[in-house]
């Protein structure tokens, strides 16, 4: 099979335009992100706090219920959710400095207002938050670090030029794919909350999206050497037009396995999943529109500065 | 074949080899759990099997793919030192006034939702005030009166704090016999634990945060020992209990013998053998015509809490141990003079410990004597082979001294013999009842019990008039430092408290486990088909290495102890996804070639060296952010990225290396074309 032909699609031209209408679309996301913000979008890894799942025997046990249950015994602020099968809840109380007893009592009380036998405890988490402010610290530090280290390795392995664009278009796929699923997240479709799991989802992101932008790199090295006299943006289009097949196959393939888990993963899989697709599809798209684009525009301006400053005479010859 | 080909199929089939052997325990243990899981119920059939599979099942179940809680269920929780509350128990708590409380609430409120450190926070606090350490903390004989003496003296007790909790808990865990039980110390302050299968939470928090009790108490080793043993053998036989007759010594040893003796001819059931045991001087060994299984089953079945133990008697201090077991005797057939110990193996103490924590053991005790164990094995180490064991003490229930009277307790050296010793010393109150002690007890063990475990049982040499003691016997610097930081726990309670706990009921590790394999089964089946679909034989070849990819990810998982979580997963799923762009990039460049118009092996050759260098530089930068993130990542996230390592490098084999040796094999054989799945070519 040969889905895609050999193609001469102009990708760098109208670079300007992909770009405001990425900036736009990431501007716009995080503006709205700051204005629906809830604490809700954070899991407790990183706000502490008590969340506990419970699920009910009998399915018709209505959230109502479960409210005026909470209420009665004093915690008729905690947030409660249905989610997976009917009957099943997520309840989750803001940090007090005692989680465990937060949840403990919680637990004891449901069992005893609808009886042990009709509440299975699916899983409870307890953080304090002392340790939550750690690990949201070092989780950010972590990926600040890890991007470091890749933009030091490609800026070794090809151009400065290069580690920055690809540190460019990493940033415009997590800042969006982080957008997409906080607002996804609000609709209550999907847990998609940012829990420690979560990283790990944006971690994948970044590593899926790195490896797509190097190859393209990859080309372009090599068809610098095969067609010196050839422009910069003439000899970026090349190289992703010849990848371009490469792109798309492995990004279908890699898209087509991430639907089915999020279909099928379950509670646990499923808003992982969600979030390595919508970010393998941004990831694909800044892969063939922004991070070369961003090396002719970043290489331009150097030039233009060179150009300004070097005797014409010099730049001429 | 030629030599060359040779080489190729060993390099596709050794790993496949090296792979099976590293996940064969995985196979085996999931085939006899389900095995044992079928004969689970009954307690017989269970024992039975156990003694035929057991040791396989134990190796494989240690040789197996470990699966982190969020998988299979379980507890995890992260344990901190209290230190506010260490400063304010140690304390002398007369001179605590409010000067001293509001420098703690400040330090409190600084600290309370940050990973500051507290103690130094508090001591900075501490100086601003102008106050001095030296009024408040009390100066014992081994602190100089300075201020710096009392801060180091702080941060070795915090230090301290945190392995004599680790000490407890420890032994409250292997008590509680929660299987493949993880602890660790984390840093300086703080304990982590992993518990899988955890079946109430509750139970598990409550023996977290009770604080543990140092006690001295008399040991007495003696026939009333042996006859608590036999009494708890007829209570797990279901016999009536002997009725407090154990507490006169000199009645009970006809008496319990005749009781049980009556109870026995009573119970039907095991009246053949064990009538037998009773009237032991007249009638042959009931067990001699069973074969060695057959006796076995019938002693654990006559005698359920003495079969697990090992007596050793000495007919006086000088000579040596002799040892026996508790087979067809009775209490009054064992002297009562003479040197008793008794030990119980590794295997058999949790089992142990279980029966002895029956509220209905506990009852039928004698009110003056106490069974307990001792906290660290004997038997391995210093030459000593095989299993390793526990010694069983007898000691009185009432202690003779609790431990809060202990000032200090600190390791030193013996200047004499060099060997390590703990010095040891206690307040005034504590000294006089000490000399008193050591004074009726010359000649006799004293044994120092904390959280209902013996850590040590020194002869007392002397008396000791002035509160200081020296503990001597101590094998090691290590054992020294061990048994300071538990005489420690007198004076300090090492307060920790919970500030992590994470609890996955089983019901969802289940529900998890089942459908993330199902889906991840299914979308691997789709790349698979996809690839196949899209280029034919060399989508064929690219299947067998992705497979092996995955194969070879879990067994090195296997091979080096790691755990799956589901954050891992996704480090195979990323690693997954490299390996299949690494042959796509491959074949592309291959039809690329081919569609140049050149032959087959020389396409093959140019699209593998072209592909190259984009698969190494993406892999690579894969793997550096993997090693910054096993670095600096936290739990969940080191997990993500060990696998992706895993991964990478393994792709690199199997994507690379082994098609190539694949398409070698093809071209050696005499193939010039190869379906790609490209177009024909004119």
């Amino acid at each position: 099979m040969d889905l895609i032909k050999k193609t001469n699609i102009d990708f760098v031209t109208k670079r300007n335009t992909y770009f405001t209408v990425s900036f736009a679309l990431i501007v716009a996301g995080l503006l709205a992100v700051v204005f629906t913000w809830s604490d809700t979008n954070l899991g407790i890894d990183f706000t502490g706090g008590t969340q506990i799942t419970v699920k009910f025997q009998n399915a018709s046990v209505g959230t109502d219920e479960v409210r005026s249950a909470l209420g009665s015994m004093g915690y008729g602020g905690a947030e409660l959710k249905s989610f997976g099968n009917a009957g099943e809840y997520l309840i989750r109380v803001g940090a007090t400095g005692n989680a465990t007893e937060v949840s403990k009592e919680i637990v004891e009380n449901l069992q005893s207002t609808f009886s042990a036998d009709q509440v299975t405890l699916l899983g409870a988490d307890n953080v304090e938050k002392k340790i939550s402010g750690e690990l949201a610290r070092d989780s950010v530090l972590a990926l600040v670090v890890a991007f470091i280290v890749m933009l030091l390795y490609i800026a070794f392995r090809f151009e400065f030029v290069y580690g920055l664009g690809a540190i460019v278009a990493l940033l415009h796929d997590v800042l969006l794919a982080f957008v997409i699923s906080v607002l996804f997240n609000m609709t209550g479709l999907l847990n998609l909350e940012i829990s420690i799991n979560a990283i790990a989802a944006y971690l994948t992101i970044l590593g899926y999206s790195i490896n797509d932008k190097v190859v393209v790199f990859d080309r372009i090295r090599e068809n610098r050497e095969k067609h010196k006299g050839m422009s910069l943006a003439d000899v970026i289009n090349l190289s992703i037009n010849e990848t371009l097949s490469r792109t798309i196959i492995t990004g279908i393939s890699v898209l087509a396995a991430l639907l089915v888990l999020v279909f099928f993963g379950g509670d646990v899989l499923e808003g992982f999943a969600f979030t390595m697709f919508v970010g393998i599809v941004i990831g694909t798209y800044s892969s063939i529109w922004i991070a070369s684009s961003f090396v002719i525009w970043y290489s331009d301006r150097i030039k233009h500065k060179k150009v300004g400053s070097v005797h014409p005479a010099a730049a001429k010859g | 074949m030629n030599r060359k080909n040779l080489s190729r199929w060993l390099l596709i089939i050794s790993p496949i080899i090296a792979a099976a052997y590293l996940l064969w325990p995985t196979y085996r243990f999931y085939q006899l759990d389900q095995e044992r899981a079928q004969v689970a119920s009954d307690s017989l059939a269970l024992e039975e099997w156990d003694r035929t599979y057991g040791e396989d099942y134990q190796s494989a179940r240690q040789a197996r793919i470990k699966l982190g809680l969020d998988l299979r269920g379980g507890m995890y929780v992260t344990l901190e030192v209290d230190v506010l509350k260490l400063i304010e128990e140690s304390a002398d708590q007369l001179s605590v006034d409010d000067d001293f409380t509001t420098v703690l609430e400040k330090t409190r409120k600084e600290t309370d939702n940050t990973d500051k450190d507290v103690l130094e926070t508090f001591l900075t606090n501490f100086r601003e005030s102008k106050l001095s350490l030296l009024q408040y903390f009390p100066v014992t004989n081994q602190v100089d009166p300075t201020d710096e003496a009392i801060e180091e003296k702080l941060r070795k007790d915090v230090d301290d704090a945190v392995d004599q909790a680790l000490q407890v808990i420890n032994q409250r865990i292997n008590k509680y016999d929660v299987s493949e039980a993880n602890i660790q110390k984390q840093g300086t302050r703080r304990i982590l634990l992993e518990l899988p299968d955890v079946k109430d939470e509750n139970e598990i928090r409550k023996l977290l945060q009770t604080t543990a009790r140092l006690e001295f108490k008399r040991v007495t080793m003696g026939r009333p020992m042996i006859e608590a043993f036999y009494n708890i053998d007829a209570l797990l036989r279901g016999e009536k209990p002997v009725e407090e007759v154990a507490a006169d010594t000199t009645a009970t040893d006809s008496t319990a013998a005749d009781t049980t003796a009556v109870a026995k001819a009573d119970t039907t059931a095991v009246a053949d053998s064990t009538k037998a045991d009773t009237t032991k001087a007249d009638t042959t060994n009931p067990y001699a015509g069973l074969s060695d299984d057959e006796a076995l089953r019938a002693i654990k079945r006559d005698y359920p809490f003495t079969y697990m133990i090992q007596g050793l008697f000495a007919q006086n201090a000088e000579s040596s141990f002799n040892p026996f077991d508790f087979i067809m005797k009775s209490a009054k057939d064992f002297p009562d003079q003479g040197v008793y110990r008794f030990v119980v193996s590794e295997k058999d103490l949790p089992k142990f410990l279980t029966i002895m924590d029956r509220a209905d053991v506990k009852r039928i005790m004698p009110v003056d004597l106490e069974i307990l164990v001792g906290a660290k094995p004997q038997g391995q180490g210093a030459g000593q082979e095989g299993p390793a064991f526990f010694d069983i003490y007898g000691v009185a229930a009432e202690a003779e001294l609790t431990g809060d009277v202990i000032t200090e307790a600190f390791p030193s050296f013996d200047p004499a013999s060099n060997q390590p010793i703990v010095i040891m010393d206690m307040n005034s109150m504590g000294a006089e009842r000490w000399s008193q002690i050591t004074a009726a007890n010359v000649g006799k063990q004293i044994a120092i019990v904390l959280d209902g475990r013996i850590y040590s049982a020194p002869n007392v040499i002397n008396k000791i008039p002035d509160g200081r003691s020296q503990i001597t016997g101590m094998a090691n610097a290590d054992e020294a430092n061990l048994l300071a930081v538990v005489l420690k726990a007198g004076a300090l309670k090492a307060p920790v408290k919970i500030i992590e706990e994470r609890v996955v009921g089983p019901s969802l590790g289940e529900d998890s486990i089942r459908r993330g394999i199902t889906s991840s089964i299914l979308s691997f089946a789709l790349v698979i088909l996809f690839m196949l679909i899209y280029y034919m034989m060399g989508g064929a070849l690219a299947d067998v290495a992705l497979l092996m990819n995955v194969l070879l990810v879990v067994a090195a998982l296997a091979g080096f102890g790691g755990t799956l979580t589901l954050p891992g997963i996704a480090g195979i799923i990323l690693a997954t996804a490299m390996a299949v762009d690494a042959n796509i990039l491959i074949f592309e460049r291959i039809r690329e070639e081919m569609a140049m118009g050149r032959p087959l092996s020389s396409a093959v050759e140019q699209g593998y060296a072209k592909a190259w260098s984009a698969i190494l530089d993406s892999n690579v930068t894969n793997m550096l952010s993997g090693l910054v993130l096993i670095f600096l990542g936290t739990g969940p996230v080191k997990g993500f990225a060990v696998t992706l390592i895993i991964g990478v490098l393994m792709t690199l084999f199997t994507a690379v290396v082994v098609t190539r040796a694949m398409f070698e094999i093809l071209i050696s054989s005499g193939a010039t074309t190869l379906n790609l799945g490209q177009k024909k070519t004119a």
